[in-house]
């Protein structure tokens, strides 16, 4: 059977800027928050300097509730035919217009779906945490 | 029709095109050079006519081109943002500059050289920022990995199949057999398609396009002044460029709306072009469609109106892009089985099937589709016609 693996990221060093850096301090607390705009409530993603939807600057960071997958993709690793490598694509049911790029670890790529629901998992990166994704059922076996 | 042509092409070259690397020990720079060359001897002109230059994904350096050449009297050099998806607009800044007296002859340049990088690899070739840095975690390095997540979005939600991506790439392979300058010649049948590695999944190694050299210039004069050099005129009927925080960064940023996520980032552009030209999808004879990616290509159809949105796969499966399809895309076999150089090819031939000289020659083409490349914005579009 083949399985995605989990990337090693300890060397990985996260590039931030001020409108982001909040982003990683929630990931240190383990939650994905994402910033809503003050004004209107629209989500902004990346977190940038100016809502596109009004204009507004000031934001907050409200939790995100159940991640989905929106789509993914398998890249053959070289040299190994049972490991692969699952980017993805995440939404979240309390931030819409959000979409989270990242990988889904330890997932059998014939069982993986659109639309199924992910568990939030945290690797350690050189600088802060990274937040990958694990389908629920293999999620419970760790 | 719409409104009357303001420029032509009236000149085509061409270096030769070279495996990724090959054209070593040339600069990209030499290359260019003999480009602008070749086009300049083929509109008849002289180098000295040249006043004008007009570029796209972040253009060359203007002042070596300049010097290289001798260019001694340039009254507009100009490039489109963007990267491969400004490449039909340097025909809207070139037709700009002749019609509007900035310019006599401009000449549009394009060109790639992958000499110790890779345009396969572009997305793990910029520094570090707090936005890529999700495209590392991912493991995204491309935009075919990139690509592929809306390749299996539009399967998800359309039900398009492996096949038509399968059939763009054979019909390519099919219009490039008799091309003395493709790359990839030899047929492909659906079983060896079917049997080829995944790179992406769901795009296997042949869904991507060569990684190739090379360098193509045209020579663009006001559409009154065209009828005076020595080959056929073709007009630019009208050439559009638009951007949209709907398709935003597209594969850079991978935050489209869902509308636009499954599309290839063309449907405002092909508004306008279409507005623009007053012609619409049936008015086309010919589509040269920037295939980096055999997915794209039928999103594009869709985008450009040729079937409706999520039709695009039994669109191909029927036959309709083949040579004599109801829309016949790229004769010359594009990217993916030709040569790769950002999209210039596909306004070469689109200039000879309106000269009537091409290799693979759909019988009384008279309009060409040229598209850019389904990257960030803005996109741009154009159409040729053997007409003003």
């Amino acid at each position: 059977m083949r399985l995605s693996i989990t990337p090693d990221f300890a060397a990985l060093e996260i590039a931030r800027d001020a409108w982001s850096e909040p982003f990683w301090q929630w990931g240190e607390q383990g939650e994905v928050r994402m910033p809503a705009c003050l004004h209107c409530g629209a989500f902004r993603w990346p977190a940038g300097p100016f809502c596109p939807s009004c204009r507004t600057q000031e934001v907050e960071w409200r939790p995100t509730g159940q991640a989905r997958i929106h789509t993914f993709t398998i890249l053959p690793i070289s040299g190994e035919a049972t490991k692969v490598r699952m980017p993805t694509l995440v939404e979240f049911d309390d931030a819409p217009g959000v979409r989270l790029v990242s990988v889904l670890v330890d997932a059998d790529p014939d069982t993986v779906a659109i639309g199924m629901p992910v568990a939030i998992d945290w690797i350690a990166a050189s600088n802060g945490k990274v937040a990958v994704f694990r389908t629920e059922a293999t999620g419970d076996r760790a | 029709m719409g409104r009357k042509a303001q420029s032509a092409i009236v000149g085509s070259g061409a270096t030769p095109y070279y495996f990724r690397g090959e054209s070593a020990p040339q600069a990209v720079l030499e290359l260019i050079d003999k480009a602008v060359l070749a086009a300049v001897a083929d509109a008849g002109l002289h180098i000295d006519d040249v006043d004008g230059l007009a570029f796209f994904a972040f253009g060359f350096d203007t002042g070596m081109i300049i010097e290289q050449l001798g260019l001694k009297n340039v009254t507009f050099a100009h490039c489109v943002s963007a990267f491969g998806g400004g490449m039909a607009g340097m025909l809207d800044l070139a037709d700009m500059a002749v019609s509007t007296g900035r310019a006599r002859n401009v000449v549009c340049i394009g060109a790639t050289q992958q000499v110790g990088r890779r345009v396969g690899q572009a997305l793990g070739n910029f520094a570090a920022s707090p936005d890529n840095i999700f495209h590392r975690i991912a493991g995204l390095n491309g935009p075919g990995q990139a690509l592929a997540l809306s390749a299996r979005r539009h399967m998800h939600e359309f039900g398009t199949r492996r096949e038509a991506f399968a059939e763009v790439v054979m019909a390519s392979r099919a219009a490039a057999a008799t091309r003395e300058t493709a790359f990839r010649r030899k047929p492909l049948s659906m079983d060896e398609y079917m049997a080829a590695p995944m790179l992406a999944d769901p795009m296997c190694k042949f869904d991507f396009c060569l990684e190739t050299d090379g360098a193509l210039a045209f020579v663009v004069t006001a559409a009154d002044r065209a009828r005076d050099r020595p080959q056929p005129p073709v007009y630019i009927a009208g050439a559009a460029q638009h951007g949209s925080c709907d398709w935003g960064r597209a594969f850079f940023w991978l935050g489209q709306t869902p509308e636009a996520f499954v599309s290839a980032g063309g449907v405002k552009v092909a508004e306008r072009l279409y507005q623009l030209t007053g012609m619409t999808p049936a008015d086309i004879d010919v589509a040269c469609l920037y295939d980096h990616f055999s997915p794209l290509v039928i999103m594009q159809l869709e985008d450009f109106g040729f079937c409706a949105r999520g039709e695009g796969g039994p669109f191909v499966e029927s036959g309709a892009i083949r040579l004599d399809g109801a829309i016949p895309v790229n004769p010359h076999g594009g990217h993916l089985s030709e040569a790769y150089v950002v999209g210039m090819t596909h306004i070469r031939e689109a200039v000879e099937q309106l000269r009537g000289t091409a290799v693979n020659q759909v019988q009384g083409a008279r309009t060409a589709l040229v598209t850019g490349g389904p990257a960030p914005t803005p996109m741009t579009a154009a159409i040729l016609r053997s007409e003003p």
